[in-house]
């Protein structure tokens, strides 16, 4: 197969290769290249694919994607990419005739604009007689200069050799314009918690969100990832258990974010309800599960019932004539809900309710110094597909994608590993004393190991230690 | 509320497990919006519907364009998806409120967003 070129934005170093494979799938493009190859620091990355049409399916709708192009040519300095680029003298005469530009792209460093010139000029070989035209071309060329990320740290421009060349033509580019149009920024509508733009396209694409799918999010808050999965054909729909952030406020809501981005034909609904208690009458029916749970930075976390230790009694009382639940202004207590819980309510509402190969995209935030990969909740039917950290120093959160991968039984419950790390952590003690309860409740297993994950007690520390 | 998210509803309350779908409509306001007719969501959605019950909401807001059961060449049959596509998608219910024929609990529908949640005693 024909090798080409992709150029990765370096933005969300760890979320790029997940959207790639992501990508791959949706588009059904038959892709090979070497993992080994592949470098988080690195913008560039030499792929397999059996042709443009292919190559360009396959990255229309990236995120993390500036461009991908055919591959002309590689070498480690100048005079290897001319010898290596001399031996494509086949492709050369259908350029002949045919407008063209050539522009030069450094990675790692800057090149003045005469050197630029000096090199395009070098590629002078090539012969192609068409008009330059630097504006609309019919083709364009790009020698792109891969000077590393290590040494441009200390060493001045100038000073020293890129590590790799390409020469490219250019494919097409991904859609890193839709950041700009998706921008909270813009955005008529916004909650405390409205997932920003780059992140919540990146996650309709791990979601496979596209024309004729479902997807939902059950707690969708203001609707951020309504509107990216359906921008990209899906049909979706939303649920949160706080009614006031779906209505928003006079003339800002979901609704006006919907008529702001003309989504209205595809964001199907949103429903108030508590995810514990939801009213879906059906299983194996969504094509993907896009969410960002309340873990209780910024809203905590609620469900439907009493605190266990409140006085007032559950008995119906009455208003004005009115029992008090039947009255138009009735709002049920509600009980904060753990994120442990939340996690393990999450897996096992994912396991009933997607169809068999259905995605599940979420966010899990986790406390760097505890996380590690085991960490991350398992379910029997549900198999890992990518784990992406974003980095906020001491915590972090983490986007997981699952995909269901076996139909669902009775008996088969999610699974939070819990470890240990010190007996006088007060806070983490009660939290898993209340996790432990559920499991018990939940399965008939014997003791658990005692392990605490990364995301134990989250909340807690996280306004407790940093 | 559209009549697709209509149809994958069921009343939800404690014990509540019986005759508990479809959620009646009642003193509802409803309103026709175009959409996109795109006949590859409808294909694969087809099969989750439950059919008789969508076709009695359709008729009682007054839509008798439906089959009473669903043609065998459904899939590819677009003057049979575009019926579909009207009652399913652009048929919005934008006040009202669902009753279980069971329980009678009442969910009520406010500009378009049904309230699904349950008083304490219900869960």
């Amino acid at each position: 197969m024909p090798s080409y070129l992709v150029q990765f934005a370096q933005s969300h170093d760890e979320f790029r290769l997940p959207e790639f494979e992501s990508l791959a799938v949706i588009e059904n493009v038959n892709v090979k290249f070497n993992r080994d190859e592949y470098r988080l620091d690195r913008p560039f990355l030499k792929v397999e694919i059996e042709s443009d049409e292919e190559a360009a399916k396959l990255v229309k709708r990236a995120i993390l994607i500036k461009s991908i192009y055919e591959l002309w040519g590689e070498g480690e300095n100048l005079e290897e990419l001319h010898a290596s680029v001399r031996e494509t003298s086949d492709r050369w005469p259908h350029y002949m005739g045919k407008s063209f530009k050539f522009s030069v792209t450094a990675f790692g460093s800057t090149i003045v604009a005469k050197k630029s010139l000096e090199m395009i000029n070098s590629f002078s070989f090539l012969g192609f007689d068409g008009d330059i035209d630097m504006t609309n071309p019919q083709f364009q060329f790009s020698i792109l200069v891969d000077f590393g990320s290590e040494r441009s740290k200390y060493m001045k421009v100038g000073t020293f050799e890129a590590e790799k060349m390409y020469l490219g033509k250019l494919v097409t580019s991904g859609s890193r314009d839709l950041v700009n149009r998706y921008n909270l920024k813009k955005r008529n509508y916004l909650g405390t918690t409205s997932m920003d733009a780059e992140l919540s396209l990146i996650m309709a694409n791990q979601a496979l969100a596209g024309p004729g799918k479902l997807v939902y999010d059950p707690f969708v808050g203001t609707g951020s990832f309504l509107f990216t999965c359906s921008h990209f054909g899906a049909y979706t729909l939303g649920s949160d258990i706080d009614g006031r952030q779906i209505r928003g406020k006079g003339k800002s809501s979901i609704k006006s974010n919907i008529a702001q981005y003309d989504l209205g034909d595809r964001v199907l609904d949103t429903l108030t309800f508590d995810i514990c208690h939801n009213p879906w009458r059906i299983d194996n029916w969504l094509d993907a599960i896009v969410t960002d749970p309340p873990y209780g930075v910024r809203a905590g976390a609620k469900k439907l019932g009493r605190k266990e230790n409140s006085k007032k009694q559950v008995s119906l009382r009455t208003y004005e004539g009115l029992p008090m639940h039947e009255r138009d202004d009735y709002y049920p207590p509600t009980k904060p809900y753990e994120m442990s819980e939340v996690l393990m309510d999450l897996l096992e509402f994912s396991a009933r309710q997607l169809r068999l190969g259905g995605r599940l995209v979420y966010w899990l935030p986790t406390i760097v110094d505890e996380y590690s990969n085991e960490d991350v909740p398992q379910h029997p039917c549900m198999k890992l597909i990518s784990n992406s950290e974003q980095n906020f120093g001491a915590w972090s959160r983490r986007l997981i994608t699952m995909q269901k991968v076996a139909e669902a039984h009775q008996g088969e419950h999610a699974t939070i590993p819990v470890h240990h790390h010190s007996e006088n952590d007060v806070t983490a003690n009660r939290v898993e004393q209340q996790v432990r309860m559920r499991e018990e409740e939940s399965t008939e297993e014997a003791e658990q190991n005692k392990q605490q994950p990364g995301h134990y007690a989250f909340r807690e520390k996280y306004f407790g230690v940093f | 509320m559209r009549l697709i998210t209509h149809n994958m509803l069921q009343c939800h309350v404690k014990n509540c497990n019986d005759n508990n779908f479809p959620l009646r409509l009642e003193e509802v306001e409803v309103e026709l919006v175009e959409a996109d007719f795109q006949p590859e969501f409808l294909q694969n959605i087809i099969g989750k519907l439950e059919w008789p019950a969508f076709v009695n909401t359709a008729v009682q807001l007054g839509n008798t364009n439906l089959p009473a059961t669903i043609p065998d060449n459904a899939k590819d049959n677009e003057e049979f998806l575009k019926v579909l596509h009207t009652a399913l998608l652009e048929t919005h219910v934008q006040q009202g409120k669902m009753v279980c024929p069971n329980c009678s609990h009442v969910y009520p529908i406010k500009d378009g967003i049904p309230n699904m949640l349950l008083a304490e005693h219900e869960i």
